[in-house]
């Protein structure tokens, strides 16, 4: 009960904090005159973002499981205990710490926020907003390159835009780098395109309540 | 039977030498190179100046025998007549488009002014025709090559056929002028049953395959030649200029048997030759080899493309592991050749000043994009200054090796993931192998403009891997 209240204040601060869609996150608050405030702010963003990633069980996949104390807390595979075979594909959970070669350093805070809403690789994604998710339209890629199953961005792409930028910014810079090179993940020639059209992973955003499931 | 090493016998002969004075005119084994492009006639009466015409037009070519295909073809060959120049001349080519559609001739690592660079920012239309017209400056001998770079379609038209080789000759050559010369440009292709050259409509699978990977076939070229057999005599030494004109395909070249004397590179010799087993040749690059004939006459060595992982896991072609066969080297029954000596030094390469740098810019290579954005012609990405020493930090992110080209300037490499480059050479294409970072310096020398920089995977390139460096005065 203690947390679910904590949840919800750190959503009302994180709200204030990054406001809207506005990329960049911790980083967009250069018309503020109070760099202290500015400070806070980042810092509730980033216990909001260290939140998520704990609730969401990152660590189950990525390593650490739910302890962010543990030495393997979201460095990616170590073997191939830890790799998934679907179909006759082997994927491996990423390095989520800030590393530069082998983690998420070098990708920006706008290019993590679509990989968790549109379900793209963050290297092989467009550094800008994404208006649409037809491919070649609104800056989404023409020839998509999605997030090896069993990430499930479809599911958490749901999450409100500053839920994924807080993500974003405790991955960024709530989390030490670790130096941990995982290989790359098989797959189809698609990059699993074929599997990610909105009749197998439902639209985005959902149906607005009740469907005809639900009831009011 | 073949003599790997061999040519160790060679180099400690040559440790002890100074560089012999080189001939002002070299000795060209003429009969030699029957199977290599024909040479662009030069017109000009006038000393230090080569006057050449192009032409490109659709025609129809034998490149696989039995079967005719359509082409794209440079004064109707597949390569195009091979631009012959000496450090210094004055070259003025009169191009004539004779193709459907529009294009440009891109003059691949030469330094020359950016209104003759023949980028996308200067199309040829259907039916024209254009002089480009530019200086071999001193200092850049090497092996260089020719092709078209129209905004999106420079794939399709080298595919379609459309590449020839540069060669351009020293004021003084500091190999012995008796060295016959060999050049080999590399090529592969893919054809439908009707001859026809395969190009998959970009929505099909394989079209998909294409644009991932860049475009491969599994018919390899020498100079136009499937397999060709070249000769050596007993004991001869051969110096092999190297081209890939693949719009994909990198080779990893060894000599069965045999050790190759490298001796340089894009940019012409390095400083001293290194003995090497194989040879990584990424997209558009250039090597000059050693090569040295066994001893005993009908010999016979294959010049093969050893298998390379190049691919990301999820486009990796089936037979990714397939030794593929280039050429047969026969050793002759001819006269053996006395040994020559290569000198222990063949040139010196001034270093680039690391602390004359007065920028590090970083290029981060995503699929299809660069710096996480694609090519706008309209967009500078880079600007900087005639004169100016930068440094780039080349980072790959992706699970695929994606080659660097820079227009206009050649750079030295510095360092790869932070081991240092082992040798001094000039350069305009490095290959950044996949989850991997370079880092190159430069100097823009002499020329202002806007320069491209982009993959050397034509299909990658041609979907929107580019940028422009905007060098002003």
């Amino acid at each position: 009960m203690e947390s679910v209240q904590h949840a919800l204040s750190f959503l009302a601060v994180s709200t204030i904090a990054v406001g809207c869609t506005a990329p960049g996150s911790s980083m967009s608050f250069g018309s503020s005159s109070n760099t202290a405030q500015n400070a806070v702010a980042q810092q509730d963003q980033i216990t909001r973002g260290r939140y998520l990633v704990v609730t969401h069980d990152c660590g189950g996949c990525h390593g650490g499981g739910s302890d962010p104390a543990s030495t393997r807390w979201l460095t990616g595979v170590k073997d191939s205990l830890d790799e998934f075979h679907i179909g006759p594909f082997i994927t491996r959970p990423k390095n989520l710490t800030p590393d530069n070669t082998t983690g998420i350093g070098r990708f920006s805070e706008r290019q993590i926020f679509n990989s968790l809403r549109y379900g793209l690789r963050p290297e092989e994604t467009p550094d800008v907003e994404i208006t649409s998710t037809t491919p070649g339209q609104g800056n989404f890629p023409a020839h998509p390159h999605y997030l090896a199953p069993p990430m499930p961005w479809m599911a958490w792409r749901h999450m409100p835009d500053q839920d994924l930028w807080a993500i974003a910014a405790y991955l960024k810079n709530g989390v030490k780098p670790v130096r941990n090179k995982v290989a790359d993940s098989e797959g189809p020639p698609d990059f699993w395109a074929s599997e990610m059209t909105p009749d197998k992973i439902g639209a985005y955003p959902v149906a607005p309540f009740p469907t005809a499931n639900e009831r009011r | 039977m073949l003599h790997p090493l061999r040519l160790l016998a060679v180099l400690p002969l040559s440790l002890s030498l100074v560089a012999v004075s080189a001939p002002r005119e070299r000795v060209r084994a003429l009969p030699k190179r029957d199977a290599e492009p024909p040479a662009l006639i030069n017109i000009s009466k006038k000393p230090n100046t080569v006057e050449v015409n192009i032409t490109a037009s659709v025609t129809t070519l034998s490149l696989v025998p039995g079967v005719n295909s359509e082409v794209f073809a440079y004064n109707g060959h597949v390569p195009g007549p091979t631009l012959d120049v000496r450090e210094g001349d004055h070259v003025i080519v009169h191009f004539h488009n004779h193709l459907p559609e529009p294009t440009t001739v891109h003059w691949h690592g030469i330094h020359l002014p950016f209104e003759s660079d023949g980028s996308p920012f200067y199309p040829i239309k259907p039916g024209e025709s254009h002089d480009y017209e530019f200086t071999i400056r001193p200092g850049t001998a090497g092996t260089y090559w020719y092709h078209p770079h129209p905004d999106r379609r420079t794939g399709f038209a080298i595919g379609k056929g459309l590449f020839g080789a540069i060669v351009v000759h020293a004021a003084d050559d500091p190999l012995p002028a008796t060295i016959s010369e060999r050049l080999l440009v590399l090529s592969d292709n893919r054809f439908l049953q009707d001859g026809s050259i395969d190009f998959p409509d970009a929505a099909s699978a394989s079209g998909g395959i294409d644009e991932e990977n860049g475009r491969e076939g599994p018919v390899l070229f020498v100079n136009g030649h499937v397999m060709p057999t070249l000769s050596i005599r007993r004991g001869e030494v051969q110096r092999w200029r190297i081209i890939n004109a693949s719009a994909g395909r990198i080779y990893r070249i060894a000599l069965a048997g045999h050790t190759m004397l490298h001796i340089g590179s894009d940019g012409g010799l390095f400083e001293t030759p290194r003995e090497v087993k194989e040879l990584l040749l990424t997209t558009g690059e250039r090597v000059e080899v050693l090569i040295r004939g066994t001893d005993s006459a009908g010999t016979k060595a294959l010049l093969q493309d050893l298998p390379y992982d190049r691919y990301a896991p999820q486009t990796r072609p089936k037979d990714w592991k397939k030794t593929l066969d280039l050429l047969t080297l026969e050793t002759t029954d001819e006269a053996s050749v006395a040994p020559i000596a290569i000198p222990a030094h063949l040139r010196t390469v001034p270093p680039l000043d690391t602390t004359k740098a007065t920028a590090v810019r970083t290029v981060v290579f995503g699929q299809g994009m660069i710096n996480g954005k694609t090519m706008d012609m309209a967009r500078v990405d880079v600007s900087t200054r005639v004169g100016a020493t930068e440094i780039w930090e080349i980072e790959n992110v992706v699970g695929m090796d994606h080659p660097f080209h820079l227009h206009g300037f050649q750079f030295q490499v510095l360092d790869r993931d932070g081991v240092a480059e082992p040798y001094r050479s000039w350069k305009d294409m490095l290959n950044i192998p996949k989850h991997s970072t370079a880092r190159i310096i430069v100097r823009y020398d002499d020329y202002p403009g806007k320069w491209m920089f982009h993959c050397h995977i034509l299909d990658h390139e041609d979907h929107g891997m580019m940028g422009v460096l905007e060098v002003r005065q």
